[in-house]
């Protein structure tokens, strides 16, 4: 009996140590490690753990504007994560230029994998007609409102086109309201601006090219009109937008502070989490007004984010499964849940079982002809460096939209000639 | 063979220093000739490219300007302030248990975190709800508010005022040990002679803590060239490079735009300059202890 007891502890014990020797660890990295996105990030992992115990998975979380800077070192080490988050467009392109990055077309499209997504969140991952990563969380800018504040100025229409919107903001700074609150402390903000405007601006394939670092010359004329219809917005902003961040803004626009601000749709959640219900109870939203300029006026600024595999990776499928497990359906609704976003699957929701609010947004994402990337992580880095300097001299009134436009030609020629 | 013997005591040290402080110093000196990014194995070589380039880029002559600013302030500031509160503490002006308390109420901030100091100095700035703007406002100087961080006439000044409230204390230490070192005899002869506080201090303390003075000083010209957090945390270089200083010139190159070429280009100016003023502090105090 004793014997037999010791037979298959040993047993067992060869087992375990076995099961433990198959078992892959992967290096996950993501970029929220704050007290609402960590726990979701780790249950998720964890999920995925319990139904696939041949992979440990280590999470690893930095910060948004760190990340930008560690990723791209931590990369060309043999310490590179094997899944990670990405922001699809130039910022990712370098990546697969340099092969660091895995393809997964096959994976996609042979098994089927492609058709839980919706298409349009999913090709902002595709480079030179193949996949290198599937979306986390789709996202779109919006004019955010205050309809208390809208009805206290007078202003009893949501302004359609341009000159609707000057109109508005007029009226609410006569009634002693700022219309518009924006803080551009870090330059990523006045990019969505920006980025809208060229694209409303400038004739599409000219615009296309011009994103091109090997193509781009940014002579067209309508840039320069993108910065002046920005410059007519300047005085409808609160004081010293240079000194305050994003989140410091959005604060004082839940706070009444001011009428609109152009936001995200990742920061829907934050209305519920951080607003005064009075707040909560009166919001709208519109998308960036017509500006009349050449430029598709149905595309609606944003781009999904997602996550990717190292091309560097010892685990392959097993990479392959955990993104698969991330970016998923299961995944997809505990994120909602969650935190609040929502992935690139389809249908992932029926309309009873979200707010109004997110409901409206999501098919604001989906409905638009087409999306426009945000400009500072669809441009060169070196172009996007001296763009952003240029941008925030102009908040300041100390440059002008010609001489913006022509420190980036200089800044585009150094970097087209390299390719 | 006993002087053999001491080979085997300094070899282990040496070889450390060897590996991670003159290695690294040479490695980088050879990767400023060539054009790379931190993710792609491929590298260019461009010759002195690098170093042209850094020489036609404005925000080169921003950053050095920047950190010549920060030197001056900080040796006005730190060493001349900090020598003046030291002369005060250690005369006898003040009762014993005053001069403790101030010491270590000088001396306390440099016992901080840059980074802490640095949030909360950012936020003492923050122009809605800084302690700034409020005290001015409270006394009705409401005019001078200002974006102090966003400003880029004043940003520079701002991160600047931080430093030296967080480093006067700690130079006054320095400054303070020195002058405990002074004989005492030379003080009681002056007295005897009529000095008053004022010309012994002149004619007995400041000659006394000269070399102390001298590495006070190049402490703090060549902190002021090293200088990186303070203008991370609180700027960012921003608004539009008016707080760039070579530090954050060289990261924002090599880790924000990949040139790391670059980057190590501007590592080895950075280098040349911090070495220039260190063979100067050693030239200075070897010409003042032989005379």
């Amino acid at each position: 009996m004793r014997r037999g007891l010791f037979i298959l502890i040993v047993f067992a014990i060869l087992i375990s140590t076995f099961l433990v020797a198959q078992q892959v660890e992967l290096k996950f990295l993501h970029r929220w490690p704050d007290p609402i996105n960590q726990p979701f990030f780790e249950n998720v992992v964890k999920d995925f753990e319990a139904l696939n115990p041949d992979i440990k998975v280590n999470i690893q979380a930095i910060s948004n504007d760190p990340f930008k800077e560690k990723i791209k070192i931590v990369l060309g080490t043999s310490e590179a994560p094997d899944v990670f988050f990405t922001w699809p467009g130039e910022f990712t392109n370098r990546f697969i230029r340099a092969g660091r990055i895995m393809d997964i077309t096959d994976a996609l499209v042979n098994t089927g994998w492609i058709d839980d997504f919706v298409y349009s969140q999913l090709e902002p991952f595709m480079y030179e007609g193949r996949f290198y990563g599937t979306p986390y969380r789709i996202d779109g800018k919006v004019f955010m409102y205050n309809r208390l504040l809208f009805e206290k100025a007078g202003v009893d229409f949501v302004p359609e086109t341009w000159e609707e919107l000057l109109a508005a903001c007029e009226k609410l700074k006569k009634a002693g309201i700022t219309p518009i609150f924006f803080g551009n402390e870090q330059p990523w903000a006045i990019s969505h601006y920006i980025g809208t405007l060229n694209q409303k601006s400038v004739p599409e394939d000219v615009w296309l090219k011009d994103l091109d670092p090997a193509k781009g010359t940014w002579d067209h004329p309508g840039y320069v009109e993108a910065l002046k219809k920005f410059v007519q917005l300047i005085p409808y902003f609160n004081q010293f937008p240079n000194a305050i961040k994003h989140a410091e803004a959005r604060a004082n626009f839940f706070a009444g502070k001011s009428a609109m601000m152009y936001v995200e749709i990742v920061e829907i959640p934050y209305i519920y989490r951080d607003a005064p219900v009075e707040f909560q109870e009166n919001w709208g939203m519109f998308v960036f007004p017509d500006t009349g300029g050449p430029g598709n006026q149905k595309y609606l600024t944003g781009y999904p984010e997602g996550f990717v595999i190292s091309a560097d990776t010892k685990y392959p499928e097993q990479s392959l499964r955990f993104l698969k497990y991330l970016t998923g359906r299961e995944a997809g609704r505990r994120e909602f849940a969650e935190v609040g976003y929502l992935n690139g699957i389809k249908n992932l929701f029926d309309k009873d079982e979200v707010d109004p609010g997110t409901w409206d947004a999501v098919q604001l994402v989906l409905e638009a002809e087409a999306m426009a990337n945000w400009l500072d992580s669809s441009l060169h880095a070196r172009i996007w460096d001296v763009y952003s300097v240029q941008l925030q001299m102009l908040v300041d009134g100390v440059t002008t939209p010609e001489k913006v436009m022509q420190e980036v030609r200089k800044a585009a020629d150094r970097v087209r000639a390299e390719f | 063979m006993r002087r053999k013997s001491y080979i085997f005591f300094i070899l282990p040290a040496l070889i450390m220093i060897l590996i991670f402080v003159y290695f690294p110093i040479i490695q980088n000196f050879y990767f400023s000739f060539f054009k790379m990014s931190s993710y792609s194995p491929t590298r260019q070589f461009v010759g002195l490219n690098n170093y042209r380039m850094i020489f036609e880029d404005d925000v080169f002559y921003i950053s050095l300007r920047n950190n010549t600013l920060y030197a001056v302030i900080s040796v006005i500031c730190q060493v001349g302030f900090g020598m003046l509160l030291a002369i005060i503490l250690e005369g006898s002006f003040i009762g014993r248990k005053l001069k403790v308390f101030f010491r270590n109420v000088y001396f306390m901030p440099s016992l901080l975190s840059v980074t802490a100091v640095g949030l909360m100095f950012y936020f003492i700035y923050n122009p809605n709800i800084g302690l700034l703007n409020g005290i001015l406002e409270r006394i009705g100087l409401g005019d001078l508010k200002t974006a102090w961080l966003g400003n880029p006439k004043t940003a520079i000044y701002a991160v600047i005022a931080m430093s030296q409230w967080q480093y006067t204390g700690y130079i006054m230490v320095l400054l303070l040990v020195a002058i405990q070192k002074i004989p005492h005899e030379q003080y009681e002869a002056a007295e005897i002679d009529g000095a008053n506080s004022f010309k012994k201090a002149i004619h007995i303390t400041i000659p006394g803590i000269r070399d102390m003075i001298t590495v006070c000083t190049v402490i703090t010209v060549i902190g002021a060239f090293k200088l990186f957090t303070e203008i991370y945390v609180m700027t960012q270089g921003g608004p539009y490079n008016r707080t760039q200083v070579l530090g954050t010139f060289m990261y924002r190159a090599a880790f924000a735009y990949d040139e790391m070429g670059y980057g190590s280009a501007i590592a080895v100016i950075i280098f040349a300059i911090t070495f220039l003023a260190s063979l100067v502090q050693i030239k200075i105090v070897y010409k003042g202890r032989n005379n």
